[in-house]
């Protein structure tokens, strides 16, 4: 067999014991990977690329991306918004190099190709030539070579991207109960930009994609989680897979007495000191139950976002693939526009707990990266996922593997694998 | 400017060309259009660039850049381009066979 064969993911086959057993070459084949880019996210999907408050005004841009391919999203001087790739039409270069701004155009550094916000082609140098010489054939048609236009859609201040003619609708698309906690969060008031937090994972985007579908390690490796009481695993939890496996959504039930309660479980988690505390309780203990639920909780949209709520902080973790061996992490913090300055501090605090250095995420980012190179270094090793049973139904406990046993049932089907 | 500027002698505007000129410090353009001649800013305001080393068609001169169009006799900027303001429009007379050229407005 050659190397080219063997790295043939059609060659490739799943280990036996099903969706509870996950081959390790499944995290660097780049042919696998190649292979994810065209089924997921150039496929039937819609990739989340933004907030409309990031574009807040006509004339604004902002850039984002779909699987690898850079991406601009803009809101042009009418108001509507667009999603074209960040490449242009005539050799492919990077147009546009800004994350965010206003413009009424955006022109190529290369040979300064000038594009409205639409993606039309407005204008190119010398398109007749310079002194009579050289220039564009007659029928060169502008309108022929304007940006390549993805299909846009919105919900409440979300905007989402496809590549694709055959994806359902977006609300058909992410299922009730993943439309109603997406509205929960996005549809009721208009949203405000807070900021931004970015990373370079050295790991493969479904390393990322599997540890938010996993609540088993949450108390155990994230020692903040049960020294500060947020979560434990006697509360109120619930893990529930969506769609095929596509989608999912966690939540537990706020219980701020949680903390002062010793009993079984508790017991059995190490990392539990009660001779820590933390100086500012306000990271954890204050909370403006501004849903008027008590829930708080995160979901999956398959293949990009992760949507957090942890006490008052809200934040889109925005899971950017860069070939199969890193991922970019962005992480895009909101609130409403007419919050009030003390649930903004308490936002704006709380968002301590995620991002790169957050008090529950750091250790995250960190497994993943030294987890690579194992993966990498043993590609026919296979992982087992047996927590919480066989099965890939919901589950209301924590200590289930049933998300990511439900992701890859839904995978293999779509890969083929 | 409010003064009247002599900027070129009349036999020096060809009809079907732009004649770049400078008045006070400013490039212009002359055109000679229906016997008429008519005075443009010549600097496109999309990008800064002569716009008569674009296309003269009939009564538009088109940026030599991004295609963006001008009425020569007016300056108007026409719609489809990426430029969306005037260039200044200038008055003309004719005096003992020299173009003179005073801003409008």
């Amino acid at each position: 067999m050659t190397d080219t064969a063997q790295r043939n993911s059609t060659a490739r086959k799943w280990p036996e014991g099903g969706v509870t057993r996950v081959p390790a070459w499944i995290y660097s084949d780049p042919d696998i990977f190649a292979r994810e880019m065209e089924v997921f996210h150039y496929g039937k999907t819609w990739n989340f690329v933004g907030l409309d408050c990031e574009v807040a005004e006509p004339g604004s841009f902002k850039r984002s991306w779909v699987g690898e391919r850079a991406v601009i999203v803009t809101r042009d001087l009418d108001g509507e918004i667009h999603v074209v790739e960040n490449r242009c039409a005539h050799r492919g270069a990077l147009l546009c190099w800004k994350n965010r701004g206003q413009a009424r155009e955006i022109t190529c550094p290369y040979h300064h190709w000038s594009y409205n916000l639409k993606g039309d082609l407005m204008g190119l140098p010398f398109l007749r030539g310079a002194q009579g010489k050289g220039g564009m054939p007659r029928d060169f048609d502008k309108s022929k070579n304007g940006l390549t236009r993805l299909r846009v859609a919105r919900r409440g201040g979300t905007i989402w991207a496809s590549y694709s003619d055959e994806v359902p609708p977006l609300e058909e698309y992410l299922g009730p109960e993943i439309l109603m906690r997406l509205d929960r969060l996005v549809s009721r008031r208009p949203l405000r930009l807070l900021g931004y937090s970015r990373q370079i994972v050295k790991s493969n985007w479904k390393l990322y994609w599997e540890n938010s579908r996993d609540p088993y390690h949450a108390t155990l490796m994230h020692p903040f989680l049960s020294t500060f009481g947020i979560l434990r695993t006697d509360g109120d939890y619930h893990s529930v897979p969506l769609k095929e496996g596509r989608h999912e959504y966690t939540y537990s039930q706020y219980d701020p007495e949680l903390k002062n309660r010793s009993t079984e479980a508790s017991k059995q988690i190490k990392s539990i000191r009660s001779d820590l505390e933390i100086k500012d309780k306000e990271v954890v203990t204050s909370v403006v139950d501004e849903f008027r639920d008590g829930m708080m909780g995160a979901f999956q949209v398959f293949p990009t976002v992760l949507v957090q709520q942890y006490f008052n902080c809200l934040v889109v973790r925005h899971v950017i693939p860069k070939g199969p061996g890193a991922h970019e992490l962005s992480w895009t913090y909101f609130g409403y526009e007419g919050d009030d300055e003390t649930i903004n501090r308490l936002r704006l605090k709380q968002s301590n707990l995620v991002g790169p250095a957050g008090f529950v995420s750091l250790e995250d980012s960190e497994v993943l990266a030294l987890m690579q190179p194992v993966v990498e270094s043993c590609p026919e090793s296979v992982q087992v996922l047996e927590m919480g049973g066989h099965g890939t139904e919901a589950q209301d406990t924590m200590m289930t593997e049933t998300l990511i046993r439900a992701f890859y049932d839904f995978y293999r089907r779509e890969m083929g694998l | 400017m409010t003064d009247w500027v002599r900027v070129a002698d009349e036999s020096d505007i060809p009809e079907g060309e732009p004649f770049a000129a400078e008045a006070n410090g400013e490039a212009i353009a002359l055109y000679r259009y229906e016997g008429q001649i008519y005075a443009i800013g010549d600097i496109c305001s999309h990008e800064h660039v002569r716009l008569s080393d674009g296309w003269l068609d009939g009564d538009r001169i088109e940026c030599p850049l991004h295609q963006s169009c001008f009425e020569i006799r007016t300056g108007r900027v026409i719609e489809g381009g990426p430029a969306y303001l005037d260039v200044p429009c200038y008055d003309v007379k004719i005096e003992d066979g020299a173009v003179h050229v005073r801003r409008k407005g």
